[in-house]
């Protein structure tokens, strides 16, 4: 990847479009599909730890999704609180706005919150609620910002629902507090939700060299935080396309130029640190990164021994069913490991050319279809072990294939240098346990009817 | 293994020191208000004032205690031979169904959506009905296709019939391939409303199509109902139980082997449920057993009108009581008698309650769940001498309320007792502090209100998220009160063994 910037001035940016309309296909009727917009919003935003976050619409939403985040808050915790407008057959034929007033100020009144967001969902966009204007009033009355969220889930994916949250994030947000004091190495993180506390492993390399998280967005996250966010001196996107339009958006405006990197491997977090300290425009930083990416990699490369030994050659199927194929896959061909599959289904075409560059034309692509697909592909290149997200993992295990969690709820963390080396302990792990010697034997009696016949 | 890995998770490497400075210096940069501040604020939440405060609440839910319609019915059409779930809204409500289940069951969960977008909010969900039809046989084959509805739908008025008739008419869903259909919103009822919705429309579609005439009583079987159940050993236990009376039954709605089927090597969609021809003929059945009431309301009038079926139903049966109950039902239904050795069991399972009753007696406890559940919790409390002090039901009623009251007069403790229909865990969290008690029992969702309340978590319904295997044993029946007393009793004899001073940590107990 070229860097953007050349000199520590701006010139050219590595993404200069936003991405076209969607990021990725539409769901198909009639498959088993991902989550929806409301959900790639929700999970984008409710890690600004501090804020709480309404959802207005039938239970729904709400009842089946609470608590179910792995994003972690080194402070507060009313996010993870589950607040609904519960709406009910009354609320949809009378209208819900008088609830949705009623049910904001109680927040603000009993949490004292920084910020409430409010979310659409399907239901309260059908049934065309002024949310924008209900929000727009208890702003000015109850002075806190109270911040629409309008992405309901039948505008589509996931990702749709991430990139509508960026644009929440630019319009309400970004430019509306300013930091006490910055200094020329602030960098904001975007894209980083801090899963299993994968932040702050980041964020402790950052220090070391130097640099400061000015902004995170949104991994334990505050909202004042966010807000003064346009003073960074450069953005990295952590390998999350939805978020690509907030970091182009956000140079146009405020001239912060941006990159695009990934946390997976020693490989690219080095590359990411440097990326960074190249952006602060100071070529001190960028010695100590170089030395301290010199430093890590060499104490990782001894540590990483054992486990690389016994990793060597084996054959993964990497599904993680989104953007992070591609920085998944140089981590775990760092340990040797070799993708003979891999999960396109809701990669851009960029991320398909990034996967292509990394793995060739060595692996299958696996466009859609879930589940039989997974273990199709499994079973013709005789793969070792899927490595996907929770969804996948029981259907992994019915069909006793070695199954690493990659994904949201997964409670270990994978990102820097310490990452790769939890990762390759937990792959090893995996691989070893005995029950797959239980499972690579038939019962006794099977065996005795074996000779037998 | 030459080597043995040492993973620590978040929990260990995050309290290391370098994490722990990291921590304090961005709270520091955060400046964030007194700590005398946010500890009074904390306390301030735990006064009687608060409590006023929150109960005056009238808008907003906070930490619900319930699921939508849709996933209850999803759970109903999973308790069926080759039926595939079919969820018409757009598509987030059933990737979140199906993590939803999967995160309880530890089981992959099969369903689809008919992803509606934004045109079908606009033009009608009809084309994306067609179409999601003949992907999904095309992909997995079904032999029968559960149709729900999500709130979205419902909100654009999606008319479920006409669609599917006119699916039939293209030719895209074959005349003889089952469909049932349930209406529901999320916006009413809850999980265990949209599982008796679909159940009905099972029985309902099924029995139609088999141009059959209820002939009620002309079979000896008995139809058993096991409603909105979280727990793969209640069905066990209860074919156990059935097969120690001698009787023959069906299971109306036994989703225990899609949600609990072994590794074997291959993933199939489809590992059980009650196999779709057995459903017309539950109609000559001799009687209907249900063990859950408030989620099976449509579906056991159903039974008694159409087919005539003469119906028993109570709520889950929890302990001792509740269990002599069911027996003396099924007893009644089937006419046979009480086999000895449940008789035995009896014995032992009291004998057992006798050797525990010390460290249960008296204490006093929170409960949140479903109303069946909640029914028979109280029960199984008061024979245990525990007492219920905090009953929350979200997705309770009147007629709960009565029920549970009535049961709670029935013994003097439950003296204390009151019963919060319709509401949160939220408002849970006021009851917990301003009249604390010694345990509490309820779902996963539970846990933070009690941790922060200090008492322990039994855990017991739906959800259950952060434990493993609960839901494989059985709570029903004495074998299910042997299971629960274990669970309470040693929980109870945990926490002791942790606050106990050197001088009383003993050996016996
Ligand atoms: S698809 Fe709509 S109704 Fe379903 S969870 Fe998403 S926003 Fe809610």
């Amino acid at each position: 990847m070229e860097p953007a910037v050349s000199n520590g001035r701006l010139e050219v940016s590595c993404g200069n479009k936003i991405p076209k309309s969607t990021p990725c296909p539409r769901p198909v009727p009639g498959e088993a599909s991902g989550g929806c917009s409301f959900d790639g919003a929700q999970i984008t935003l409710i890690p600004i730890a501090d804020a709480a976050h309404l959802v207005h619409g039938p239970i729904a939403c709400l009842g089946n999704s609470w608590e179910s985040r792995g994003s972690l808050s080194s402070g507060p915790e009313l996010s993870a609180y589950g607040f609904t407008t519960d709406l009910g057959e009354q609320d949809i034929i009378f209208g819900s706005e008088q609830k949705l007033h009623e049910s904001i100020r109680y927040i603000v009144s009993r949490f004292a919150p920084p910020a409430v967001f409010v979310y659409t969902t399907c239901v309260t966009a059908l049934t065309g609620e002024d949310i924008e204007g209900v929000c727009k009033a208890e702003s000015e009355r109850l002075g806190t910002p109270i911040i629409p969220v309008n992405s309901p889930g039948f505008v589509g994916s996931k990702n749709l629902g991430t990139r509508l949250a960026g644009d929440v994030l630019f319009q309400h947000i970004i430019g509306s507090t300013e930091p006490e004091q910055t200094t020329s190495h602030d960098i904001n993180l975007i894209g980083e939700y801090n899963i299993a506390g994968e932040m702050w492993h980041i964020e402790r390399l950052m220090q070391q060299a130097g640099m400061s998280i000015l902004s995170r967005i949104t991994g334990d996250g505050r909202f004042r935080e966010v807000g003064w966010a346009h003073r960074a001196k450069a953005n990295m996107v952590v390998c999350s396309r939805a978020l690509l339009g907030l970091a182009v958006q956000m140079e146009r405006k405020y001239g912060i130029p941006y990159f695009e990197g990934s946390f997976y491997g020693a490989k690219e977090t080095s590359y990411s640190l440097r990326q960074m300290a190249y952006l602060t425009g100071d070529r001190d930083v960028e010695r100590r990164v170089d030395k301290l990416a010199a430093r890590e990699e060499m104490r990782l490369s001894l540590e990483l021994e054992p486990y690389r030994k016994q990793l060597k050659g084996k054959r993964a199927v990497l599904y993680t069913g989104g953007v992070k194929s591609w920085s998944v896959i140089t981590a775990l061909q760092e340990l040797g490991i070799k993708v003979v599959g891999v999960g396109t289904n809701k990669s851009t075409a960029e991320d398909v050319s990034r996967i292509a560059d990394r793995i060739g034309d060595d692996a299958e692509y696996i466009p859609e279809g879930g589940a039989r697909q997974i273990l199709k592909t499994v079973r013709s290149r005789k793969a070792d072990m899927v490595i996907a997200g929770g969804r996948n993992m029981y259907m992994a295990l019915k069909e006793q294939i070695p199954f690493v969690d990659i994904n949201q709820e997964r409670h270990k963390a994978y990102a820097g240098y310490d990452g790769l080396l939890s990762l390759a302990k937990q792959l090893v792990h995996t691989l070893q346990h005995p029950v797959w010697e239980l499972t690579a034997k038939l019962a006794p009696w099977e065996e005795e009817t074996e000779f037998a016949d | 293994m030459s080597e043995r890995p040492n993973i620590v998770d978040h929990n260990q490497l995050f309290r290391q020191d370098k994490y722990v400075r990291q921590r304090e210096e961005k709270r520091a940069f955060e400046a964030p208000c007194s700590p005398e501040e946010v500890t009074d604020t904390l306390e301030y939440t735990k006064t009687k004032e608060y409590k006023d405060k929150n109960f005056a609440r009238t808008a907003v839910v906070v930490n619900p205690a319930k699921a939508c319609q849709p996933l209850g019915a999803v759970m109903a059409a999973l308790g069926f031979e080759k039926t595939l779930p079919f969820i018409h809204g757009s598509q987030g409500c059933t990737a979140y169904f199906r993590s939803h289940l999967a995160r309880h069951f530890k089981e992959p969960v099969p369903a689809v959506s008919t992803s509606m977008t934004e045109d079908a909010a606009v033009f009608g969900g009809m084309r994306n009905l067609i179409d999601g039809i003949e992907n999904c046989i095309a992909l997995y084959q079904p032999e029968m296709i559960a149709v729900c509805t999500t709130c979205m739908a419902e909100v654009i008025g999606d008319d479920l019939s006409a669609f599917l008739a006119n699916a039939r008419q293209e030719g895209v869903l074959p005349e003889d391939m089952p469909v049932p259909f349930a209406n529901t919103p999320s916006f009413s009822g809850s999980h265990i409303t949209g599982y008796d919705a679909m159940l009905r429309s099972v029985l309902e579609t099924l029995y139609n199509k088999s141009g059959r005439t209820a002939q009620p009583g002309h079979e000896l079987k008995l139809n058993v109902l096991l409603g909105f159940d979280g727990y793969t050993g209640n069905f066990a236990e209860m074919r156990r139980m059935l097969g120690m009376f001698g009787a023959t039954y069906t299971i109306l709605g036994d989703h225990s082997s899609n949600f609990d089927s072994g590794a074997t090597g291959e993933y199939s969609y489809y590992y059980g449920g009650t196999p779709l021809e057995d459903v017309p003929k539950a109609a000559d059945a001799a009687g209907t057993l249900a063990i859950q009431q408030y989620s099976l309301r449509k579906t056991l009038g159903y039974m008694k009108q159409t087919w005539g079926q003469q119906v028993s139903s109570i709520s889950t049966p929890l302990g001792i009581r509740a269990t002599d109950r069911l027996l003396e039902e099924i007893s009644r239904l089937s006419g046979r008698e009480i086999p000895e050795a449940l008789k035995q069991e009896r014995a032992r399972i009291v004998d057992a309650m006798m050797d525990s009753h010390a460290y249960l007696h008296g204490k006093r406890v929170a409960m949140a769940g479903d109303p069946d559940m909640l029914i028979g919790l109280i029960g199984f409390c008061l024979e245990l001498g525990m007492e219920p002090v905090h009953i929350v039901c979200s997705n309770g009623d009147r007629k709960f309320e009565k029920e549970a009251e009535l049961l709670l007069k029935s013994s003097p403790y439950g003296a204390e007792a009151t019963v919060h229909s319709g509401q949160d865990l939220w408002h849970m969290r006021s009851l917990l502090f301003q009249d604390p008690v010694d345990l509490a029992i309820g779902s996963s969702h539970l846990k933070f209100a009690a941790k922060e309340a200090e008492i322990p978590l039994l855990r017991v319904g739906f959800p259950i998220f952060d434990r493993h295997h609960l839901h494989r044993y059985p709570i029903i029946g004495y074998q299910g009160a042997l299971n629960l007393l274990t669970q309470f009793v040693n929980t109870i004899l945990d926490v002791m063994e942790e606050q106990a001073p050197d001088h009383s940590f003993d050996l016996v107990r």
